[in-house]
């Protein structure tokens, strides 16, 4: 530690902070406006002046100078002052005093601090800017004439979101934040740059005139779009979200969102949300009371409970609270008395529910998210982590730009993650990965790299025979030295993380996939150690809690594609489904709605009338995450408390209360309802959670701990069947969307808005077809026309396509194998 | 050169001769020679040498023949028409040619100096390792090497005094030791060479005449620090320079001297350019990393410095090119040598360019602690057109100016940062009776206001609305409070910038104020320009009682705003004035006001 002296305050703080931290902790507020505590210290505006003893002469910038021993250190005397108000003066010469019209009146640092020193004239005399205002950008509004240079656009762009967009171009007086040959602002759309501007230059486009911040009630919350977790200040104002809410100081991100976290809000109060419960009369959905619609559920329930229980289905969405899924658990596993529930875990959750299960005898991962700026060699499967868990990838971006963390994307195709300094990259043959992963092991056990101890050794050495260096180079693409390197590297690395996406985009053997890298982190050693393991990141907001609460069949019952099945075959009667949309999101849609065509009854509870509930027989409108309380669980373990932000939209319940009500309704008892007597029964009833507190949580959530049972499991490889001439379709998402929620958002929709197709150039230029053309995309299933995006991270011979979407929607030609080939014309 | 070479032809092929037409004449003098087959007249062999710059550019193209029996004889303003005659006299005939001979002062201007740092320029061929090695080049690396161990090299470099020439002054000894101090395996050498003051030219003049002593003082520093690999920024509007550097950089790699195994001594020094594109900040170290890392110049915060965390984040050494010049000598003629000349506090020899109203422009290496006075007269020649000496801004942009009153302050840096002015990079503009101070303010502020980064507030709009204020002054609308606000602006801006650019840009202002404080007070009360230099403030009329008719301003007027008969009194018609100020100029008896 080290000892200073600031206004004759004793402090004493660790030897890299700075003056600025120090004062800090000494309850000394210093001003800034170009100062980030997550940046590279910047020093531009000069507002953190101060005066230090030992270097007389001139004023140091408390941002920017580290504490030395002995440092005797003034914040305010008559020189700093007249410094300070010398900026705020300088700057007003040049800022424009549109106050009365710019958004960030009431949120600007210049506007309270030119309050705060009573900068109330000013000495000198100037034009302001005529920098044309860019309203071109579609959620960022940007005008140069307020800017005050302080460059933390620009810097957030570079150094955590890794695109830079920004820079500053020009000198003197004319310099200002550029962009590229003075374009528009072209960019990923986080809008990060606007959580730090400390002025009105970069205003978020959909908020613009919405309302003062003064006048906004802020609310803390959580996401509710990836398994990331983010937390989230939702800014509310006559019972409507109208924004979201930076707060440098909220979770391990430190209030940074990706674009959609940020711009999505908008599903909350759409017009498109459902108000009332409907029920299907002569064919029409028809407005009806809550009364009518859960009589007639329970009716259909008790009815059929009676004739044959596992004839009822349920399928449910891990976007609910983790107290809501319980209520689903006893409503149809105890109450009803069906083992046929799935949350769409058959497609996508196996990794976890199974797989994680057999590999390390839980349901979660054994990584979290902190592990990965403590690791030093991570190896990313899917470099999609990015597309799917944006904030998680600065994270990596993070590490790989200032941690040196040693990054290795393994993928069908390469992604932002393979662009990152120093990042090597592995592109396999689309589908081949399975097999990859095996060889890597192979070579462990080979060269005398592996744990030979490990449970289940020998049963998968000798599984493994199959997987050689040769085998895997042919089938991979990939070279067997570089297969061989890699393993190396990764075994020899002091702490390796393996991060793995999962979700609805990627099906075909995600559970495969996540033992064989279990696997190889139990063979290399990785497991149970800071900065090692394997990471894998739930698609939804709560896909880690509905694996906790196993909302999954456990024992006879039908998993989603077996529900699925089963509507077709007429096996089930009656179905009901909680927030999934499967449509559009489960594979082979046009099975998916011979299916809801076919099964007798169908129940639907949406924010929405998707296109799922529109093939319902009831449909029962619910409420978003911002009208009820409750837990999510991220992909890291962290359980974190949503909160109550604004009263409910028209007549919808929370899936809590119409899961309550029609328990109470079947079984004559009444069930806690309350939020947190149900998470009281769940931290009885689940293993991880013991002990949690559901107040104790607070602000920043609790991170539950595992104990990890290491068993090796044989997982075995099919090899991809290429056909000849043909493309190979992978899904995947995008990085403005996540499930199909995010289509009722008003920003990710301005970005990305209707299904497409991405090729690399060279296949673009050999069908001859550029950005924006369409083409014709035919697999075995079906056909689509589709707009072609041409980009350069696609290999030749590989399409890829997100699978958001409702309109020409991607699953239509797709049927849940891990590679679609498919044909592509003009 | 070759031992038997009796005649010697040195021409002066800097930047300046260049420009001058010197590849011409040398051409001339190799045709001339050849075909009158004069190496067989004479008997002895001619050697046409091209030499670096011998400090007098206003006189180029400067021509040196070396013979036995003349011994060593100048023509200045040599021409290639003239080649023919001079070989025919000079060389043939063996008569000098007395009328073509430079003048007297080109004597003064030389002898009054001494040449350490600028020893081979102008005296051997930058292009010519051989030459270089015949001057005792590589013997600096030779001896540090087999002599003494990296320590006992910074030890004679913090002995010998040498202080960095690249305007701080901060002892360069002190500064390696702090580089070799630092853990860490990667270290870096700078040179730099982004000399950016308008007016100064001593970096490139030793970069373009005596490339090797640079490389040299870098190897040097490379061993004592432990420094594995370097680079020298250069600013791309020197393109004569890095020509010849990167010249000398490839016969090193070819011979040996860096490269992974220097000059077989075991151990590695590798030596790139890396081009400016011409940003005065980047002359501020930490900008100029910031450019070599592929970023955009812009200074970061110190600390850390870059002894700590240079460049790509690992310890970095940072000098300008006339240090390095320097370390070569120190440790061939060793530190008490080097002590020994110069002042208490500032050792060794300074290079001035000395530019503006003075006779002889051109560069000047003086021992530290000269004083001004013997420089612009001694050496110079004094105030050109006979005009009175008023000040001479020291220090370029950063700067201040010396007053007459105290012209015998010394040149070293403790006695001009006492004076208010700074010895920067060297520069010397001289200005006389006819300069405005106000304006000379004016312009260093604009050149500074324009080459601000744009990174912190003070620098980027302080500078501005300074200038602001100081153009509305020269205008004669400026206001009773304004010198105030000036020097409270001033002061402020010194002490809050984040840069040296910054940190100085206000000093110009500051020093004309506290000198010539008077000046600024009559544009602002009585709206007048004192030195008849501020266009809006000069009356344009003919002063009838000074103006001795001789014609001079109507012959300079460009739009026929002058009217003059032989005999008469000039008058001047304001209605036509341009205010170009050619008649004010021309006018030798300061007849117009």
């Amino acid at each position: 530690m080290v000892n200073l002296t600031i206004d004759d305050k004793q402090v004493s703080v660790a030897p890299d902070a700075t003056i600025f931290d120090a004062a800090k902790a000494a309850g000394i507020r210093i001003p800034i406006l170009c100062h980030d505590k997550k940046l590279h210290p910047f020093g531009g505006c000069r507002m953190c002046l101060v005066e230090v003893e030992q270097m007389k002469g001139r004023l140091i910038p408390a941002c920017t100078t580290p504490v030395s021993e002995g440092m005797i250190v003034r914040t305010a005397t008559d020189e700093i002052m007249t410094a300070r108000k010398l900026v705020l003066e300088l700057l007003l010469l040049k800022h424009p005093l549109d106050c009365p019209v710019c958004d960030a009146a009431g949120d600007c640092d210049l506007q309270n601090l030119t309050y705060e020193y009573k900068v109330n004239a000013n000495k000198f005399t100037d034009e302001k800017f005529h920098w044309d205002i860019d309203y071109e950008n579609p959620l960022i509004e940007r005008d140069q004439n307020r800017c005050i240079h302080c460059g933390k656009c620009s810097r957030i762009c570079d150094e955590i979101v890794a695109f830079g967009a920004y820079s500053f171009v020009n000198r003197g007086i004319e310099a200002k934040i550029g962009t590229p040959f003075d374009g528009k602002l072209d960019c990923e759309y986080c809008g990060s740059c606007i959580s730090v501007c400390p002025v009105g230059a970069l205003i978020a486009k959909p908020f613009k005139f919405k309302a003062r911040w003064w006048a906004l009630k802020k609310v803390q919350s959580v996401c509710s779009y990836c398994g990331t977790g983010c937390q989230l200040t939702l800014g509310v104002k006559d019972d409507k979200v109208l924004t979201t809410i930076y707060d440098e100081d909220q979770g391990f991100h430190n209030g940074q969102l990706c674009g959609r976290g940020r711009f999505g809000y908008q599903f909350i109060n759409s017009e498109k949300r459902l108000t009332t419960p409907l029920i299907r009369k002569n064919g029409e959905l028809l407005p009806a009371t809550w009364e009518e619609a859960l009589q007639l559920i329970s009716a259909r329930l008790g009815e059929q409970k009676s004739a044959d229980a596992s004839a009822v289905a349920a399928l449910v969405t891990p976007r609910l609270t983790n107290e809501e899924l319980l209520l689903f658990r006893k409503l149809f596993k105890e109450v009803v008395g069906t083992d046929s529930i799935d949350h769409s875990a058959g497609y996508a959750h196996a990794a976890l529910t199974e797989g994680l299960k057999e590999s390390f005898g839980i349901t979660a991962s054994p990584a979290v998210i902190a592990d990965i700026q403590k690791s030093n060699l991570l190896l990313v499967v899917k470099t999609d982590a990015y597309e799917t868990h944006p904030v998680i990838g600065f994270e990596i971006n993070l590490g790989a730009k200032r941690k040196g963390l040693d990054l290795r994307t393994l993928s069908d195709k390469s992604g932002k993650l393979s662009y990152l300094p120093g990042a090597k990259n592995y592109v396999h043959k689309p589908g081949s990965e399975l097999l990859l992963v095996n060889a890597l092991a192979r070579v462990l056990i080979d060269n005398g790299l592996a744990d030979t101890t490990a449970n289940g050794f020998e049963a998968l050495k000798s599984a493994l025979a199959a997987a050689t260096l040769e085998r895997a180079a042919a089938v991979t693409g990939i070279p067997a030295e570089t297969i061989t390197s890699l393993a190396t590297d990764y075994a020899k690395a002091e702490k390796a993380l393996i991060l793995l996406p999962l979700g609805l985009a990627y099906p075909g053997h995600g559970k495969e996939l996540a033992q064989a890298l279990a696997n190889l982190a139990i063979l290399a050693g990785k497991i149970g150690k800071e900065g090692c393991g394997l990471l894998i990141l739930g698609e939804k907001n709560n896909s880690q809690g509905a694996a906790d609460l196993g909302i999954h069949p456990s024992a006879n019952g039908r998993n989603a594609a077996a529900i699925i099945d089963g509507c077709i075959s007429g096996a089930v009667k009656m179905l009901c489904i909680a927030g999934e949309n499967p449509v559009v999101s489960y594979p082979d849609r046009a099975k998916v709605e011979k299916a809801l065509d076919a099964v007798p009854f169908l129940v639907v509870q949406d924010l929405f009338l998707t296109e799922t509930a529109r093939k319902a027989d009831v449909v029962l409108p619910v409420k978003s995450f911002a009208e009820k309380c409750g837990t999510f669980t991220s992909a890291g373990r962290n359980v974190q408390r949503i909160r109550k932000a604004i009263k409910a939209v028209g007549q919808s319940k929370s899936d809590r209360e119409i899961f309550s009500e029609l328990i109470t309704r079947l079984s004559g008892k009444a069930v806690a309802a309350d939020a947190v007597e149900l998470f009281k029964e769940i931290v009885a009833t689940i293993p991880g959670y013991s002990g949690l507190d559901y107040e104790k949580l607070g602000d920043t959530g609790c991170v539950y701990p595992v104990s990890i049972a290491a068993q090796l499991v044989p997982v075995t490889a099919a090899e991809p069947a290429g056909e000849e001439g043909k493309f190979a379709l992978v899904i995947g998402s995008s990085l403005y969307h996540n499930g199909t929620m995010s289509r009722y958002g008003k920003g990710p929709m301005l970005v990305c808005s209707e299904q497409y197709i991405e090729l690399g150039r060279a296949d673009a230029v050999r069908i001859g077809v550029k950005e924006g053309d369409s083409v014709k995309v035919k697999s075995v299933s079906g056909e689509l026309s589709l707009p072609v995006k041409v980009g350069r991270r696609m290999p030749e011979g590989v399409v890829f396509a997100p699978y958001h979407f409702d309109i020409s929607s991607i699953n239509s030609i797709t049927t849940g194998s891990p590679v679609t080939y498919v044909t592509i014309s003009r | 050169m070759s031992e038997n070479a009796a005649v010697k032809i040195l021409i002066c092929q800097g930047t300046g001769g260049v420009s001058m037409g010197a590849r011409e004449v040398e051409a001339e003098f190799t045709r001339v020679i050849a075909e009158k087959g004069v190496n067989a007249i004479i008997g002895k062999r001619c050697d046409v040498i091209k030499t670096g710059c011998r400090g007098l550019c206003a006189n180029d193209v400067l021509v040196d023949i070396i013979s036995e029996e003349q011994g060593r004889v100048t023509y200045d303003f040599v021409t290639p028409e003239e080649v023919e005659n001079i070989v025919d006299e000079h060389i043939v005939n063996k008569t000098t040619l007395e009328k073509r001979k430079a003048k007297p002062y080109y004597n003064t201007f030389v002898d009054q100096q001494m040449r350490v740092v600028m020893t081979g320029c102008g005296q051997i061929d930058p292009e010519s390792l051989d030459a270089y090695l015949a001057e005792g080049g590589f013997k600096a690396i030779e001896k540090s090497v087999k002599e003494m161990t990296p320590a006992s090299v910074i030890d004679e470099v913090k002995k010998s005094g040498l202080r960095g020439r690249g305007g701080g002054g901060f002892p360069t000894g002190l500064k390696w030791s702090f580089c070799a101090a630092t853990p860490g395996h990667h270290k870096y050498i700078i040179c730099n060479a982004d000399e950016g003051d308008p007016g100064a030219f001593m970096d490139r003049s030793v970069l373009e005449g005596d490339p090797y002593c640079v490389i040299e003082g870098m190897m040097i520093a490379g061993y004592a620090i432990g420094a594995t690999a370097g680079y020298v920024y250069v600013r791309a509007e020197y393109p004569l320079a890095i020509e010849r550097l990167q010249l000398a950089l490839d016969v090193c790699y070819e011979k040996g001297y860096l490269g992974k195994n220097v000059m077989g001594y075991g151990f590695a020094f590798d030596l790139r350019i890396k081009k400016g594109a011409g940003a005065f900040v980047c002359g501020e170290e930490t900008a100029l990393m910031a450019s070599i890392e592929g970023e955009r110049g812009m200074p970061r915060p110190r600390p850390p410095f870059p002894a700590v965390k240079g460049l790509w984040g690992k310890p970095t050494n940072i000098n300008n090119v006339e240090t390095f010049a320097n370390i070569r000598h120190i440790i061939i003629k060793g530190a008490d040598w080097y002590a020994s000349l110069g002042t208490e506090t500032t050792k060794g020899t300074k290079i001035f360019a000395v530019t503006g109203k003075v006779k002889h422009t051109g560069l000047v290496e003086v021992p530290a602690g000269m004083s001004v006075r013997e420089v612009i007269y001694n050496v110079c020649g004094g105030i050109a057109n006979n005009r009175k000496f008023k000040a001479v801004q020291a220090g370029g942009p950063s700067g201040g100016c010396i007053p007459a009153e105290i012209l015998d302050t010394p040149v070293d840096y403790d006695s001009l940062i006492k004076a208010g002015a700074m010895m920067g990079s060297g520069g010397l503009v001289v200005m006389d009776e006819t300069t405005c101070m106000v304006d000379v303010a004016r312009f260093f502020l604009n050149f500074t206001r324009d080459e601000s980064c744009g990174k912190c507030v003070p620098c980027r709009i302080g500078l501005k609305a300074m200038l602001d204020i100081l153009e509305r002054i020269t205008e004669g609308r400026g206001e009773s409070t304004d010198i105030d606000k000036l020097l409270q602006m001033g002061t402020t801006i010194k002490k809050a910038s984040l840069c040296g650019l910054g940190q100085t840009a206000p000093n110009p202002i500051l020093s004309t104020i506290k000198y010539f404080r008077q000046e600024y007070e009559a544009h602002i009360n009585d709206k007048r320009c004192p030195s008849n230099c501020c266009k809006e403030l000069l009356l344009w009329q003919v002063i009838p009682e000074k103006c001795v008719k001789c014609g001079a301003c109507l012959k300079a007027c460009p739009v026929d705003a002058i009217k003059w008969e032989k005999g008469q009194i000039a008058e001047l018609d304001k209605e036509k004035c341009t205010k170009c100020k050619s008649c004010y100029d021309a006018c030798r008896f300061m007849a117009i006001e």
